[in-house]
């Protein structure tokens, strides 16, 4: 499985841990009874403290998300329909009240919105290539956006 | 895990010309744990821990370093620490090669394959005369001397301020491979809080000879969070209706604010009950630290 870690953007890395895994579960990238990588094994790949990894697959499994078999490893539990949808439309929801807000500040017109959205929905579900860029500092009050009282 | 604390500091004063640099400081250290010790030049980061090397003994109170005062330290449990520090001296006629072979014969735990990678890794030219090595390539073969021979607790004082980038990320690498053993005890300080936020799980922030904090790394980051909170019937109240605001900076419709963290549903109601649309950010280490530090002296 792959991981995106950032270690400067002030997430703690255990949590960043957390959200990709159930992000590739939610989506079926990993599969009902799929084994999760030994902590020691990602601690080394991410370069990372193994105790971040254990606590982030303890988060996990007390959720039921995945499950301890003993000396064998964490294995991902199946999930019934309904949570995967709550946790679909969580994560989801999570870009598009950006782009929500996005829209609302700069005064275009929800038809507008909508239909720019169907055409990069389009655009993606047709499998053509395009370029998602983020623009430093675009993510308003992130990183280093100081303010002084 | 060991049940006894490796490090026990309780009450610890330290003078130097009247001047107190550790200010009745108590702290326990556990097993396995990898601490970072961040502070400013002169917070008393380096006095702290040459106490629990023994280099210093206390004024007042005490210093108990694995299991003993930390001044009584036998050799023998000496040689189960390895102490990084900025102006170690080293035996300046010998060459690299000379000087590892050297330190190694003392200990029977010497690892040769980490030497080697090491040597490797950071190119440690084994024929120079240890005299005319730079400040960075001095400051790596002190770190090779002190983690050779796999000590159970290592302490290292601002190991990477002579490296230049690429070496200091080598280090960073090259500690996240020894910290890989549940066993060992690390407490590393740094006025470089990027160098080591990715390897601590525990934090200590030093101010002026006292712990400002004293907790999982992970809890730090989670202490505080910036909203970013926009009026959604145009105008935000004179009066914010929140708590713990440290920081802020606000238009008419629109503010920017520091915080301390509430929780989600108690977020979510004044954002109902006001009409706020709001954005939760996390804020960094050294945001963080400088928000803790500030506070104390304001």
């Amino acid at each position: 499985m792959i991981f995106n870690i950032d270690t400067h953007g002030g997430v703690p890395i255990y949590r960043q841990v957390i959200e990709q895994v159930k992000r590739q579960i939610v989506t079926g990238q990993m599969e009902a009874g799929e084994q999760l990588e030994s902590v020691k094994n990602l601690a080394e790949r991410l370069k990372v403290n193994p105790m971040t990894i254990s606590k982030a697959y303890g988060f996990l499994v007390q959720e039921g998300l995945v499950e301890r078999r003993r000396g064998v490893g964490l294995f991902v539990v199946p999930m019934q329909r309904e949570r995967r949808q709550r946790l679909k439309s969580s994560m989801l929801d999570e870009a598009l009240r950006r782009a929500a807000r996005l829209t609302v500040q700069m005064e275009v017109s929800a038809e507008e919105a909508s239909t720019r959205f169907a055409e990069h929905l389009e655009q993606i579900a047709s499998q053509k290539g395009g370029v998602q860029r983020t623009k430093r500092g675009s993510q308003s009050g992130n990183r280093k956006g100081r303010s002084q009282a | 895990m060991n049940a006894e604390p490796v490090i026990q500091i309780e009450k610890l004063v330290k003078q130097f010309n009247y001047s107190t640099v550790i200010d009745g400081l108590s702290l326990e250290i556990g097993s396995g744990r990898i601490v970072g010790l961040v502070g400013a030049n002169g917070a008393g980061k380096s006095t702290l821990l040459r106490h629990m090397v023994g280099l210093y003994l206390p004024d007042k109170g005490r210093c108990r370093t694995l299991g003993r005062d930390a001044g009584k330290l036998s050799p023998a449990e000496l040689s189960r620490i390895g102490y990084v520090h900025q102006e170690g001296a080293l035996i300046e006629w010998m060459t690299v090669k000379q000087l590892i072979r050297f330190v190694a014969a003392y200990y029977p735990t010497w690892n040769e394959e980490l030497e080697k990678e090491f040597v490797k890794r950071f190119e440690l030219s084994l024929e120079t005369g240890v005299g005319a090595l730079s400040p960075g390539q001095r400051q790596k073969l002190a770190i090779l001397l002190a983690i050779g021979f796999e000590p159970e607790l290592l302490i290292l004082d601002e190991p990477a301020a002579a490296l230049d980038p690429l070496a200091r990320y080598k280090f960073l690498e090259l500690l996240l491979q020894i910290i890989q053993d549940p066993r060992r005890t690390i407490i590393i300080s740094s006025h470089i809080l990027s160098d080591v936020e990715k390897v601590i799980d525990h934090a200590l922030i030093l101010d002026a000879g006292k712990l400002l904090r004293d907790c999982p790394f992970d809890a730090l980051q989670e202490e505080f969070e910036r909203l970013r909170i926009t009026s959604l019937n145009g105008r935000l109240p004179e009066e914010l209706p929140l708590s713990g605001v440290i920081e802020y900076e606000r238009s008419e419709s629109q503010a920017v604010i520091t915080m301390e963290r509430l929780p989600a549903e108690e977020l979510e109601r004044i954002a109902a009950e006001h009409r706020f649309d709001v954005e939760v950010n996390p804020i960094s280490f050294e945001d963080i630290y400088r928000i803790v530090v500030e506070r104390q002296n304001r």
